[in-house]
């Protein structure tokens, strides 16, 4: 029995490092941006929150937060219209064809983000939309897709399908099945796929590191930039905005769907 | 039954956003760098006109390329290897964790994924850095007399990237031991079987298309990873994805920058196809002996 006891306490150590592993980094980069000393360390010495003023007082990394979100936000609009309309589209497929159409909508999550930011680099470039605004978008939109769609595409296959036929037989035209019936059942789904949309794009390194629009960073590029050079707890606070705004998105996921239904 | 015309119209209206979306700025561009790879060099664009296989020769006839992806893959090999021997206990305890508590682990493991690979490398660079913790808990220790300089080492960018693909690996493996029966559990333990044997003979073979996923995922990505390393390994951690960003951005040869790229999405390929072909029939037997 007691050996049974020590196995028990054993394992929940271990399992206790291995969670403790899992979220150490963002942890210690919260508390390193609320540091009240002048250079980064850890355990942070008093405390302040003058980092952040710091922070939102930095031009460039203002202009990157807005530029961030500006992107996140077209993204998650533009990306939750097409998978929605994508997902119905696949719903209404026959077996033959839907089984590619999905695999064609996961492709550029089953891709490395770098290949296709390459690919993209390379395009955009010779059809003269290098290094724009309308680029940087693009790559943010392609890479989301399979976010939203997934989520979307999940929640569309729990609905009845003789909810459909009891809307179309009670005389309703495809247009308002899909409106009154489809949409409203499929919420929860399009909820979460554009909160998923939302941060990967906010976070999202690669494809913004190769589109680079001329002059204009968003916000992990500032990021990046800033950490070459300089190694103070501002830096702590961009990366502490960028995790706010991630548990914003799960606790509205929370409040709005359910985290088990989410995922 | 035949769809009407008009159903048939809706039908490609719904669909047609995506179709182009993907279609041009995706299908397209991976054609392009295919294009890309046979273009000549320019030097005062990133390509010229013509077209030649003389990149692909440049690259076959210099070691220094193929002695980086040869490191690469085995930098990703380790991290997919690691990762697994981590993520497998989470996802046991995930897997059988009770309702009241599943939403507290579930948001440990997926929170990392929500929060950027730059902010997550971040909290690294702190925690190894000169006046980091580790340094103050080696010194406190008397194991070192001054700090030692943790960062820019290959064991630093596996670590983080380890840590960065710990949720990729542990989500496949959660959902391949959720859909074991309870009743397979029940049966090895009427038939005499104890929880090691119980989990070698019953747990381990039926989460393997879980484990396959798991790897392929993170090899894939590990191998394809440039933020990680291009940080906490500075110069010293050279790796494919990093010399290919170089070849574009620094020195604007894009048609060899294409080829690096294509190599490196071949070989990654090739070696997924050789673990899928090689474990294809560990796959099989989890899928007979769920059968019910």
């Amino acid at each position: 029995m007691n050996g049974r006891i020590a196995l028990g306490v054993g394992a929940g150590v271990g399992l206790a490092i291995l969670y403790a592993f899992l979220l150490a980094p963002l942890v210690v980069v919260v508390l390193a941006s609320l540091s009240g000393g002048e250079v980064l360390a850890f355990p942070p010495q008093g405390f302040s929150l003058k980092w952040f003023a710091r922070f939102f007082g930095h031009e460039s990394f203002r202009n990157a937060l807005w530029l961030s979100l500006q992107v996140a936000v077209v993204s998650t609009v533009v990306v939750s219209v097409i998978a929605t309309m994508a997902a119905l589209f696949q719903r209404g497929l026959s077996q033959r064809l839907a089984g590619p159409f999905r695999t064609l909508l996961l492709m550029p999550l089953l891709m490395p983000e770098i290949l296709t930011a390459i690919g993209l680099l390379f395009f955009l470039y010779q059809i003269g939309l290098g290094n724009t605004y309308f680029g940087l978008q693009i790559g943010h939109v392609v890479i989301t897709l399979p976010f939203a769609y997934l989520s979307i595409a999940s929640a569309l296959d729990q609905v009845d399908p003789a909810l459909e036929e009891a809307s179309a037989s009670l005389g309703a035209g495809y247009g308002r099945t899909a409106f009154k019936v489809m949409l409203p059942l499929i919420k929860p789904g399009i909820i979460t796929g554009g909160l998923f949309t939302f941060i990967v794009s906010f976070d999202m390194f690669a494809m913004s590191f190769l589109l680079k629009m001329v002059g204009g960073n968003t916000l992990p590029l500032a990021l990046f930039d800033y950490l070459k050079y300089d190694f103070d707890p501002t830096a702590a606070a961009a990366a502490t905005v960028s995790i706010l705004f991630a548990l914003g998105v799960v606790a509205l996921v929370e409040k709005l769907v359910g985290l088990r239904r989410a995922f | 039954m035949t769809p009407s015309p008009a159903r048939r119209w809706r039908l490609a209206i719904l669909g047609a956003p995506a179709l182009f979306l993907l279609v041009v700025f995706f299908v397209l561009p991976y054609g392009e760098i295919v294009m890309m790879s046979f273009r000549t060099a320019s030097s005062s664009a990133p390509y010229g006109d013509g077209l030649t296989l003389a990149n692909y020769a440049r690259m076959f006839a210099d070691g220094h390329y193929l002695g980086i992806l040869g490191e690469t893959v085995l930098v990703g090999t380790s991290i997919t290897a690691i990762c697994l021997l981590i993520s497998f206990p989470i996802a046991l305890h995930l897997s059988s964790v009770g309702d009241r508590w599943h939403t507290l682990f579930y948001a440990c493991v997926v929170s990392p994924l929500l929060v950027g690979v730059l902010v997550r490398n971040f909290g690294w660079m702190i925690i190894l850095s000169f006046n980091g913790p580790i340094n103050q808990i080696l010194l406190a220790l008397g194991l070192i007399e001054r700090p030692v300089r943790l960062l820019f080492t290959v064991e630093v960018v596996v670590l983080a990237l380890v840590h960065v693909f710990i949720p990729f690996m542990v989500l496949p493996i959660t959902t391949a031991l959720r859909n074991i029966p309870p009743s397979l559990y029940e049966a090895s333990r009427s038939l005499g079987a104890g929880r090691f044997s119980t989990f070698w003979r019953v747990t381990l073979p039926l989460s393997f298309p879980g484990v396959q996923s798991g790897v392929i995922l993170v090899f894939v990505l590990a191998i394809s990873a440039y933020v990680t390393p291009v940080l906490l390994g500075g110069q010293f951690v050279v790796l494919m994805p990093t010399v290919i960003v170089q070849q574009l951005i620094a020195a604007f040869a894009w048609p060899f920058g294409a080829v690096l790229a294509m190599i490196l999405t071949l070989s990654t390929l090739s070696c997924v196809l050789v673990f899928a072909f090689a474990t294809r029939g560990l796959v099989r037997r989890a899928a007979i002996g769920r059968q019910p």
